[in-house]
């Protein structure tokens, strides 16, 4: 009896392990968020954002051998109690051009929760929840529909996202 | 141009970058790998004690050009390599779980040694093409088991 598997719906999550005294400067890319917002302009390069771009993508190719290629990057604050309305980061009218990953990492966040949502057959409709922390990551495929929750009454949760092509 | 390992930190080589021999010349004018860290660390924001130099034509501590004084920690870093600072090797993935580590040559071994010599028969049947014998190791029996990959 064989088996092959024609699809898979991949979550990769975990932390940014990065050496002491190079870690990831979150109060950076939570103003570039800011600013990017406020501005209603792109998220801007910088060296923090090149740094966890260039670690999830040397990571990914380490451990999951495949190439990661960046599409876009954005920020986003949520408010307290804010739930996402569904996210989607692919356009179903135009596959060609669209993203195969979403990445999304805590740059500043409390309790939040990312729900993903994937059928499996006939069994549609199910989701995943899982917590996004700071400086940790989740990654799934773009195809998958997804909320954010921010559950807390406190203050703004602060999500990176970059969509990725893979080859 | 030299190259360096970019290891992380579970000691896995996760990038192999270049480095012009401009950029690691030391006050002397002499080519200097801590030269070449400090320059990779300001550029790539990995520190440098995380960037090792290796040597393209290191294989199996030989030099390509047959000097062997010049070969450079083993062998030539690839990405899932394993750095082993305290042998100073860059090692490949292990092929067998059972294999150990050769530091003379920076190769993995079987724990029995090499496979056996072909009998001068088998030679001359794989010279004849008339069969292709092969020792494959057997990981579960810890054996070499002669085999003929045209039968």
């Amino acid at each position: 009896m064989h088996k092959k598997v024609l699809s898979k719906i991949d979550l990769h999550y975990g932390a940014i392990d990065m050496p002491k005294g190079f870690e990831i400067d979150r109060d950076k890319l939570q103003l570039d968020i800011l600013s990017s917002q406020i501005k209603n302009s792109k998220f801007p390069f910088s060296r923090e954002w090149d740094k966890l771009n260039t670690y999830m993508r040397e990571h990914i190719n380490l451990e999951h051998n495949f190439t990661l290629i960046n599409k876009e990057t954005w920020g986003n604050a949520y408010k307290p109690q804010e739930v996402s309305i569904p996210l989607l980061n692919i356009d179903p009218l135009d596959l060609r051009n669209s993203p195969d990953y979403t990445f999304l990492y805590g740059v500043k966040v409390q309790d939040c929760i990312v729900r993903i949502h994937y059928d499996q057959n006939r069994r549609a409709g199910r989701s995943w929840d899982i917590s996004l922390k700071n400086n940790e990551f989740i990654m799934f495929p773009s195809t998958q529909m997804y909320y954010i929750t921010n559950n807390q009454k406190d203050s703004l949760n602060f999500i990176l996202t970059t969509t990725y092509e893979f080859i | 141009m030299a190259h360096f390992a970019k290891i992380g930190m579970n000691g896995k080589v996760i990038a192999v970058l270049t480095c012009g021999n401009g950029d690691m010349l030391n006050a002397d004018g002499v080519e200097d790998e801590t030269v070449g860290q400090q320059y990779l660390q300001r550029h790539n924001n990995w520190p440098s004690q995380m960037w090792i130099q290796t040597s393209y034509n290191t294989s199996q501590n030989k030099h390509r050009s047959g000097d062997d004084s010049k070969a450079l920690r083993g062998n030539y870093a690839g990405i899932g390599f394993e750095w082993d600072e305290d042998n100073n090797i860059f090692w490949p993935k292990s092929p067998y779980a059972s294999w150990v580590k050769d530091t003379t040559t920076a190769t993995w071994k079987s724990p029995i040694g090499d496979a056996p010599a072909l009998t001068a028969e088998q030679t001359a049947q794989n010279e004849a093409s008339t069969h292709s014998w092969v020792y494959n190791w057997n990981e579960a029996g810890q054996s070499w088991d002669l085999t003929d990959l045209k039968a």
